[in-house]
C-alpha cells in the first residue's frame, strides 16, 4: 500500500544540520544546491532504472540519494530512498515504484518548505 | 573521466594530502570543507576509479573512502591499495553507512585502518585523522631511522664512498651479472702515494682531507654506472661494469691525470697527491671471482708502485701465465 508523506515531520530537520555543519547557514545553502542540482540527476536516472527494472541501479541510486539525504537532515527523501534501496536489494518492482513516487513527493514538499522558509 | 578537482594549498603549507573518494557530492563537499578547515589539503574523487589512480601517488598517504562507489567500491579499494608496493604507507578511513558488526569486520579484513557510519561526526572524524597523522608520522621516522641505519651500514663515514663489505658485494653481483651477459667486469685497486708521509708531514687531519679530497675527484671522473668503495686505509677499489682491459686503461689513466692535478686545500695548506692504480679486468681470467680479482689488482698495484708510482698497471692474469710469471705490465 502507498505510504502518504508524513506532513506533522518537517521535510528538514535544519537545526540538526547545521549542528552537523558547524551551525553555517550560508554552507547549507550551498549544500542544498549541490544537493538539488544532484537530484535532478539521480532521479532521472532512477525513473530510468525503475522503468527498466534494473535493480542493481535502482540499488545504487537509492544508496546515493540516501547518504546525501541523511547528511542534510532530510527525513522524508532520506526514507523514501532507503525504501528504494531496499526494493533494489529485493528485487521488488511494486516497492521500488511506490518508493520512486514518495520520493518525487518528498522533493516537491521540501521544495515549497524551502520557499516559504527560505533561511 | 572529470580531472580531479586541483588541491588546496592549506596556510601552514606542508599540509598533508587526503583523498576523499566519494560518489555523493554533498558528502564529499563537507568532508572537504572541514578537511581544509583543519588546515589538510584535499583531493575529491568521485568514483572508484579515479580514486584508485590517486591512490597510487606516492604521497598520498590519507584516504577517505566510502564503501560504495561506482566502478570500484571502497571495500575493494582497500584490498588494492595493500596489493600494491609503495614507498609509503596508506592510512585508510572506510566510510560507509553500512553498520553492521559483519560489515566492520569485512571492512578492515580488506585492509581499512579505520571505519565510520555515515552521517559522519566530524568531532570523531577529526580525532580519528589525527590518529592517522600518529602512524604516518611513526612510519616516517621508522623509514627515516632505516635510511640512516642504511647509510651507516654501507658508507665510509670519512669519505661518503661505499664501505669495503659494501663494495665488495658489488663487485659479487657484476661478476655474476656479467657472467650472465656475457660482458667482462673491471675493477682498479689504488691507493695514494707515499700518504704515511701526508699524515706523518702534515698530521692526521690533513690525511683525511687528502682521502676526502682523492674520493670527490675520482667519484666526479669515473662513469655514471661505476661504482667506487673505500677497501681499507688509503685503498680504494672500483668496479666498472662492462669494461675490457683496454678501456679500463683509458679510464684509469683519466683517474690518475685528474687526481694529480687537483690541488687540495686542507687546514689552510695547499697539497697534491699522487696515485698509484692496479686494474684486472674479468675477460682475463678463466673463472673469474672476487678473491682472484683482487688478488690480481694487488698485484698490479704493487706492480705500479715498483714501476715508481704515479702510474697506471695491467693485470693480464692469462698473458702472465702463458708467459711463467705473475708480473703486471705497466699501461701505455
Amino acid at each position: 500500500m502507498e505510504k502518504k508523506p508524513n506532513e506533522e515531520i518537517l521535510p528538514i530537520n535544519r537545526a540538526e544540520a547545521l549542528d552537523r555543519i558547524g551551525g553555517d547557514p550560508g554552507f547549507l545553502k550551498e549544500l542544498l544546491e549541490i544537493y538539488f542540482q544532484e537530484y535532478i540527476v539521480r532521479i532521472k536516472e532512477l525513473r530510468g532504472a525503475v522503468q527498466g527494472q534494473k535493480f542493481q541501479k535502482i540499488l545504487e541510486l537509492g544508496h546515493t540519494l540516501k547518504g546525501s539525504s541523511a547528511n542534510l537532515s532530510l527525513p522524508g527523501l532520506r526514507q523514501a530512498a532507503t525504501d528504494i534501496e531496499m526494493a533494489g536489494r529485493e528485487k521488488d518492482i511494486e516497492k521500488a515504484k511506490d518508493s520512486f513516487s514518495r520520493l518525487e513527493r518528498e522533493f516537491e514538499r521540501l521544495k515549497r518548505h524551502l520557499a516559504q522558509f527560505p533561511d | 573521466m572529470k580531472p580531479l578537482r586541483k588541491a588546496k594549498q592549506s596556510e601552514a603549507g606542508e599540509a598533508m594530502q587526503i583523498l576523499i573518494a566519494d560518489d555523493d557530492p554533498v558528502s564529499g563537499r563537507m568532508l572537504e570543507k572541514n578537511l581544509n578547515k583543519w588546515g589538510y589539503k584535499t583531493l575529491l574523487a568521485d568514483n572508484g576509479q579515479e580514486a584508485w589512480q590517486a591512490l597510487q601517488k606516492p604521497g598520498l598517504r590519507l584516504a577517505l573512502l566510502d564503501w560504495m562507489m561506482p566502478k570500484i567500491t571502497g571495500l575493494e579499494l582497500c584490498q588494492r591499495i595493500r596489493k600494491i608496493s609503495k614507498p609509503n604507507y596508506t592510512y585508510v578511513i572506510l566510510l560507509t553507512a553500512k553498520d553492521e558488526l559483519q560489515d566492520i569486520i569485512r571492512g578492515l579484513e580488506a585492509g581499512a585502518d579505520d571505519y565510520m557510519t555515515k552521517p559522519v561526526n566530524f568531532l570523531e572524524l577529526h580525532a580519528r585523522l589525527q590518529t592517522g597523522r600518529r602512524i604516518i608520522g611513526l612510519e616516517d621516522h621508522l623509514l627515516k631511522t632505516q635510511k640512516r641505519l642504511y647509510v651507516l651500514s654501507t658508507r665510509d663515514n670519512l669519505t661518503s664512498l661505499w664501505n669495503r663489505a659494501t663494495i665488495l658485494r658489488f663487485l659479487d653481483e657484476e661478476l655474476e651479472q656479467g657472467a650472465r651477459q656475457k660482458s667482462p667486469t673491471g675493477a682498479i685497486m689504488l691507493d695514494v702515494d707515499l700518504f704515511k708521509k701526508v699524515n706523518d708531514t702534515h698530521g692526521h687531519l690533513a690525511g683525511d682531507g687528502v682521502l676526502r679530497a682523492i674520493a670527490a675527484c675520482l667519484t666526479e671522473n669515473i662513469r655514471l654506472y661505476d661504482k667506487i668503495g673505500r677497501y681499507g686505509g688509503d685503498e680504494i677499489l672500483i668496479i666498472l661494469p662492462n669494461c675490457s682491459l683496454k678501456n679500463l686503461a683509458k679510464i684509469a689513466e683519466r683517474l690518475r691525470s685528474a687526481c694529480a692535478k687537483n690541488k687540495i686545500n686542507v687546514y689552510g695548506k695547499r697539497l697534491s697527491a699522487t696515485l698509484s692504480l692496479g686494474c684486472v679486468s674479468s675477460e682475463t681470467m678463466d673463472k673469474p671471482s672476487v678473491d682472484r680479482m683482487i688478488l690480481a689488482c694487488d698485484r698490479a698495484l704493487y706492480q705500479a708502485k715498483q714501476q715508481g708510482r704515479n702510474c697506471v698497471a695491467l693485470s693480464d692474469p692469462l698473458a702472465d701465465y702463458r708467459k711463467g710469471t705473475t708480473h703486471g705490465k705497466k699501461a701505455k
